[in-house]
């Protein structure tokens, strides 16, 4: 599931953008995943069925990439250091590359969900048959 | 979804037609009279075929020049096919088919040796929703790596066990492999998971869509659809297909060359042989030999009759009431495959095997009487005609006519070609099959299955 988010109302508006993008860019920097060389979207919760099918779907190499910032991350925070300066995650590779296929699986369950509680209306031609 | 007024009119048509011609109200007998004809057009591009067959509902194909002779890689055929009717982008799969469920409608999508067929069946008002969705379909499937390794990979690898559990479909494959090598002889099924493995990815399968899509490459078949109606749907909805094959693919269309040999398959289910020889092409391609038809209803084996063998003389010779015979005679474009599967038990398909070979001889040397093979030829011109009405038949070779030779496949034509075949044309084709190389596959008990050399056939 992605997680809840006001950016669209955000990005809509120029003004409230160009007020929230230095602080964003701050609280990114801040929340610490990136000093340990993850991606926002590493974590995101994976423990419901969305999620896990949405990892299915990842292209291999990118599913790679994903374990092994996981376990570096992991294994630097167990020994309670960060990674040297030049393997931060910089804010040009922290892509959503997870939520955007989410997404399209919300869509997917969306549209199922919609179609189930279609209403059916006979055209009368078929009606009087 | 649809203009109110095509609905209508197609009924009006419809009630305007039964008033001037009362005698063909019930439109199922009527039609010896020459409907089996097919009006062929084209729109912006795209060859079109329609028959008014009287009846509330139309079959609606899209016939492709993409059957696994015109794979380029192995596997592709049947990727393309799998991956028919999935999300465009318009339209997701799941709206696709929650829509034709609606309007009652039938989908399927199956591939031949020569053609990739999409398929619908639905209710005669609905024609321009389906010619929109082939379009669709056509033009812009999304073809979603994560769809084909969830949705197409699994059918691609249900198909490829079906085909390992039926010596009957190895048999007749593996004789298509001897008889034609490449091309023609590529088989329908995958028989080992390497072409699907190895070759196969949603990339390259949009590539050959690419190439299976383009223009010139297929064409749109209708059973029970007015012409005009079609003509102007055709037209409107095929704009976004590629009007060129991109890519220069040109595998399988050489001429297909008969080579023949022997092949021998150890598999512990059941047994099956195929016995073939070089046939006859369809009658839209050059090698058109109507005395082959009437070959292979005269050999035959299966009885149209109940509770009798029938009139065929394999029929009569077989050696058990329980082993199954039956002679094809495979038309494709440009070649064609006369042969006789035979399956049961061991000991009876090798018995039945020799007899089927003596009867060849026996026709070769003119021991056949004028009444068997003047019923030979009755059956083989119903069989050409049911074909005319069987749909599914008639739509394929419609297709492959239109866009290989560039005229519809005319059933009624056959059937007098079949009617003018002599007793003489009959008894040279089977000695001209004895000449030529055989080709024999035996699937099964290998210990009892006989070579060809013992048959008394050259390989």
């Amino acid at each position: 599931m992605s997680s809840p988010s006001l950016a669209s109302y955000i990005v809509k508006r120029p003004w409230l953008h160009r007020f929230m993008k230095p602080l964003a860019n701050w609280y990114g920097n801040a929340a610490g995943y990136r000093q340990l060389g993850l991606k926002a979207d590493d974590l995101l919760p994976e423990e419901n069925d969305t999620v896990l099918l949405a990892l299915k779907r990842l292209p291999p190499n990118e599913a790679y990439d994903r374990v092994f910032r996981l376990r570096r991350a992991l294994q630097h925070s167990m020994q309670h250091n960060l990674l040297p300066k030049n393997e931060w995650t910089t804010p040009e590779q922290d892509t959503p590359y997870l939520s955007s296929i989410i997404k399209e699986i919300e869509k997917e369950m969306a549209e199922r969900e919609d179609l189930e509680a279609l209403v059916i209306q006979k055209r009368t031609k078929n009606a009087s048959q | 979804m649809f203009s109110r007024t095509t609905a209508c009119r197609g009924a009006q048509q419809a009630a305007r037609s039964q008033a001037v011609r009362p005698a063909q109200r019930r439109g199922l007998a009527s039609p010896a009279s020459g409907s089996f004809q097919y009006q062929s057009g084209e729109a912006k591009g795209v060859k079109f075929a329609s028959r008014d067959f009287a009846g509330p509902t139309t079959t609606l194909a899209l016939v492709s020049k993409a059957g696994t002779r015109f794979q380029p890689l192995p596997g592709l055929t049947e990727g393309l096919q799998n991956f028919a009717f999935r999300s465009t982008d318009r339209r997701s799969t799941l709206r696709i088919v929650r829509e034709s469920e609606l309007l009652g409608a039938e989908l399927t999508a199956y591939h031949t040796r020569e053609n990739l067929v999409l398929q619908a069946k639905f209710l005669r008002d609905d024609l321009p929703y389906f010619v929109e969705l082939f379009g669709e379909v056509a033009a812009s499937t999304k073809f979603q790596p994560h769809v084909y390794t969830e949705e197409v990979l699994p059918l691609i690898h249900f198909a490829h066990k079906r085909f390992l559990a039926s010596p009957t479909d190895m048999a007749i494959q593996s004789a298509h492999a001897l008889a034609f090598h490449r091309g023609l002889g590529t088989p329908t099924a995958s028989a080992s998971t390497t072409p699907y493995t190895k070759y196969l990815d949603a990339e390259l399968i949009e590539e050959f869509s690419k190439h299976a899509f383009a223009k010139p490459n297929f064409a749109v078949v209708a059973n029970g659809a007015e012409h005009n109606d079609l003509s102007k749907w055709v037209n409107e909805f095929f704009d976004d297909v590629p009007s060129q094959a991109g890519s220069a693919n040109s595998a399988g269309t050489q001429q297909t060359k008969y080579y023949g040999g022997e092949e021998r398959i150890a598999h512990d289910r059941s047994n099956a042989m195929v016995i073939a020889f070089p046939g006859s092409s369809s009658f839209t391609g050059q090698s058109y030999k109507p005395e082959i038809a009437v070959l292979g209803s005269l050999l035959g084996g299966q009885s149209n009759i109940k509770w009798s063998p029938g009139f065929s003389l394999l029929g009569n010779a077989k050696a058990t009431p329980g082993t199954k015979v039956n002679t094809t005679s495979a038309i494709y474009s440009d070649a064609g495959l006369l042969y006789t599967t035979i399956t049961g038990q061991a000991e009876s398909v090798a018995q039945t095997a020799k007899t089927a070979v003596e009867l060849i001889k026996k026709i070769a040397s003119g021991d056949v009487s004028t009444e068997e093979i003047s019923k030979a030829k009755a059956a083989a011109k119903f069989k050409e005609l049911e074909n005319g009405q069987d749909v599914k038949a008639g739509l394929i070779l419609t297709g492959n006519g239109l866009f290989s030779d560039n005229k519809a496949y005319q059933i009624d034509e056959v059937a007098q070609k079949i009617d003018s075949v002599t007793d003489e044309a009959v008894k040279s084709a089977a000695k001209s099959l004895l000449e030529t190389k055989a080709t024999v596959s035996s699937v099964g008990d290998l210990f009892v299955l006989p070579y060809a050399s013992e048959l008394g056939l050259n390989v």
